[in-house]
């Protein structure tokens, strides 16, 4: 379980990026923030596991302070969080199969691991990995060769070989394409579901919250202006969705009305649901 | 901005004064009408272009003219010497008068900003810079042909290069100078050896008499056996201090054919040739030489060749081996220097700025002078160079190798650092990849500039073909400096054919 208490962060140019933030989130929940950019989602997201210091308040993770370990115990919390970013992240000009045994980093003994030297099992995981997110053949490949589907997909890829508790997904699907997007989210929703891997997320299609979101919370301007249930998502109207996200949410919700077609999502492997309910 | 408004300022109100008053005020003192008329700033900078060429030409006429005294001496002088500075003289005196017929225009109504009168200030400036830095055509054409033999010979020094093994037969006869009672006996014949004989053994050398004038000395009669049959022979002399040198007569060099016995016959007079007082004490013994050279067996490389294959040689290692020591020091100090892994505190960024500094100051000091601190420490050869080329790659690599780790990507140092990695492992997978393949390329580039400068820094004595060069240049033997040049073309051009494979490999 992750308690976040009073969370404030300053940044050193006097931005204040959090503000007196507090909500939980349960084991196996599938959270997502919302807000427009600059609200603060990002830093909250690496405040978790310190990627970015915390300025005051405490981060509980399954009853231990992050805020306060020291940098040994740290590397041990964030091992068993993993985190997909919206850029990828991946090193462009390391192989696949590289990118995603760099997941095992914070395992592995880290003079073996300098030199490239990992346990055979891990390279076992790593193909399991590629399996599941169906880039076998992509795994000697360089990073930069692929798509930018098949990219976020090793990110995932790369977050699961840390058998992470918890993930932190910063916009994972904001670089691509609608379709692309329902696969990514859908591998994250399979492996909420069946591994019961905790999910933090930062989206901004309303079709996508209202479709995995198990519980969303709403930021805006380092305050948490809203907590909603899957129901009370479900019940959302642009309008309300438009509250939250404040005046300019005109401009953002633009592309909200505009459904998936249903006919180009069916193609993509992995995408068992079109959201033909979804938006408006 | 402040300009432009002044300027807007300046089209609506009138001048101070009438356009011909200006005109005057412009001719007695430049620019000074134009102030009236106000436009200030165009003033000032007429004032300013009129005093400076005229400084300048100032300047050039009493450089021309150095030991003249008194203005007018001066200007006579320099005048006839050079016509540039009569025209450059008549160009002043025309933008004097088109600043005060300038000044006339400016001050009237509905004015317009002529630029022509700075076209001719830039002329001026252009005709003043030909004169200062001495340019001469007519030198570029006429004495072309003084550097035609040593260009030549830079540009296809092969000769020198290859040598062949020669073969001297040669038999000598001794010569007494000047005649004792006892003449030196004709030398012995022995079957099948070249044998010469002298006729008479002994006489007087040829010499000045107080007028300068040359009196010849004892004709000898030189009858030679026993040589190659229709060959060329040379007759060679060597004096009483045992200098060898061939005989010239009329301007050329005594030289005659043998006939088909190997046999010959011919008429020398004894050379000129100036002995101390000291060494020229009672009779001394002389000698007559013949010789036949013949060249014997393939081309070989001379010894200038090897010479230039060794350091050249020397040089390419000399390259490399201060790349290799570049690189070394050069990554270290480069972490060091990089902006976003050192601005975690303010002390790693107090070692930033210090790395920044000493890299900056460092690099801007060339790698000659490095390499002449380097031979006052190390002493002359190749080390010294090494040493140089060290100092200045350190410098300029650290400086190329943190830019680039400044540039990289920081998303793959989060997502690794995200993973639990610790700083070490953050740095091999996520820094490591990301800047190797620029390293490489900058590591290539670097390597190449470093052998092209180990041929330079030969020149002040850090060893290599540069030094070599140099040598030979200041011996004015222009054949072996064009082999060394030669060595140093072909190498640097490999050498750029090479760096950008591989640099496109890795890149």
């Amino acid at each position: 379980m992750l308690e976040v208490k009073n969370l404030t962060k300053v940044y050193e140019d006097g931005t204040v990026a959090l503000r007196d933030l507090s909500f939980e989130v349960q084991d196996g929940e599938f959270l997502v923030i919302i807000g427009l950019s600059g609200a603060g989602k990002s830093t909250l997201l690496r405040c978790i596991n310190r990627l970015i210091e915390p300025t005051e308040g405490q981060i509980i993770w399954n009853g231990v302070d992050v805020t306060t370990v020291s940098s040994e115990q740290l590397r041990e919390i964030r091992r068993q969080i993993g985190m997909i970013f919206q850029h990828f992240n991946l090193v462009k000009r390391s192989s696949v199969l590289t990118n995603i045994l760099s997941g095992r980093l914070g395992y592995v003994n880290p003079w073996a691991s300098l030199v490239n030297r990992f346990p055979a099992e891990d390279h076992q995981r790593a193909m399991q990995a590629l399996e599941r997110l169906g880039i076998t053949d992509q795994a000697h490949k360089r990073a930069d060769e692929l798509s930018g589907g098949q990219q976020q997909r090793v990110g995932v890829a790369r977050a699961l070989m840390q058998e992470p508790k918890m993930i932190l997904a910063d916009e994972p699907v904001a670089s691509l394409d609608p379709v692309l997007a329902h696969s990514i989210l859908s591998h994250l929703e399979r492996l909420n579901q069946e591994d019961g891997i905790t999910i933090l997320c930062t989206l901004h299609y309303l079709d996508l919250i209202q479709r995995y979101a198990t519980r969303v919370i709403g930021l805006r301007d380092g305050e948490l202006v809203y907590r909603g249930s899957r129901e009370d998502i479900r019940r959302m109207t642009d309008e309300e969705f438009k509250e939250i996200y404040g005046e300019e949410a005109e401009r953002v919700s633009a592309g909200l009305t505009d459904n998936v077609p249903s006919r180009a999502l069916s193609e993509v492997e992995g995408v068992t649901e079109v959201p033909s309910d979804g938006g408006v | 901005m402040a300009d432009k408004r002044y300027v807007e300022e300046v089209s609506v109100q009138p001048s101070l004064v009438p356009p011909l008053l200006a005109g005057l005020l412009s001719l007695v003192v430049p620019g000074l009408g134009q102030i009236l008329a106000r436009q200030a700033r165009r003033g000032l900078l007429l004032l300013a272009c009129l005093v400076s060429s005229a400084g300048l030409l100032a300047w050039r006429m009493s450089e021309a003219a150095r030991r003249e005294v008194g203005a007018l001496n001066i200007f006579r002088k320099a005048v006839s010497k050079e016509p540039l500075l009569a025209a450059l003289t008549v160009g002043v005196v025309v933008l004097w008068l088109w600043i005060a017929w300038d000044g006339v225009q400016q001050a009237r109504p509905g004015r317009r900003a002529g630029a022509g009168i700075f076209g001719l200030v830039i002329l001026l400036f252009f005709a003043l810079g030909w004169q200062i830095v001495e340019i001469d055509l007519v030198k570029l054409a006429t004495e072309f042909d003084d550097a035609l033999p040593a260009m030549s010979k830079v540009l296809w020094p092969w000769e020198r290069a290859f040598i062949r093994e020669e073969r001297v037969l040669m038999a000598v006869a001794d010569i007494e100078v000047p005649c004792s009672d006892h003449p030196p006996p004709s030398p012995e014949e022995v079957t099948g050896q070249p044998y010469v004989v002298a006729e008479p053994t002994c006489g007087e050398l040829s010499y000045q008499d107080e007028s300068y004038k040359m009196v010849p000395g004892t004709p000898l009669t030189l009858r030679g056996r026993g040589f190659d049959p229709n060959t060329e022979t040379e007759i060679w002399w060597r004096d009483s201090m045992n200098n060898e040198f061939r005989i010239r007569q009329e301007g050329e060099y005594l030289k005659t054919v043998t006939d088909g016995e190997g046999a010959f016959a011919l008429k020398v007079i004894m050379p000129y040739r100036l002995i101390p007082p000291s060494a020229a004490e009672g009779p001394m013994l002389h000698q007559i030489q013949a010789r036949q050279v013949s060249e014997v067996g393939g081309l070989q490389p001379s010894a200038e060749l090897k010479l230039a294959i060794e350091k050249m040689v020397e040089t390419i290692f000399l390259g490399l081996i201060a790349t290799l020591f570049g690189i070394v020091l050069a990554v270290p100090v480069s972490f060091l220097a990089a902006r976003n892994l050192m601005s975690a505190s303010r002390i790693t960024m107090a070692i930033y700025y210090l790395v920044r500094t000493l890299l900056n100051i460092v690099r801007s000091i060339e790698p000659l002078i490095w390499a002449i601190i380097a031979v006052l420490w190390v002493g002359l050869g190749p080390f010294a160079g090494v040493i140089a080329l060290t100092v200045h790659s350190i410098a300029a690599l650290g400086k190329l190798y943190s830019e680039s780790i400044e540039s990289i990507d920081p998303g793959p140092i989060e997502a690794v650092m995200a993973t639990g990695a610790n700083r070490l492992q953050t740095i091999m997978y996520a820094v490591v990849p990301q800047v190797l393949p620029p390293f490489i390329s900058f590591t290539i580039y670097r390597w190449d500039i470093n052998v092209r400068m180990s041929t330079i820094i030969g020149a002040v004595g850090g060893g290599g073909i540069g030094f070599l060069l140099i040598q030979w240049i200041r011996l004015l033997d222009y054949r072996a400096a064009g082999i060394a040049v030669w060595f140093i073309a072909i190498t640097v051009a490999v050498l750029d054919y090479v760096s950008a494979e591989v640099r496109e490999r890795f890149v």
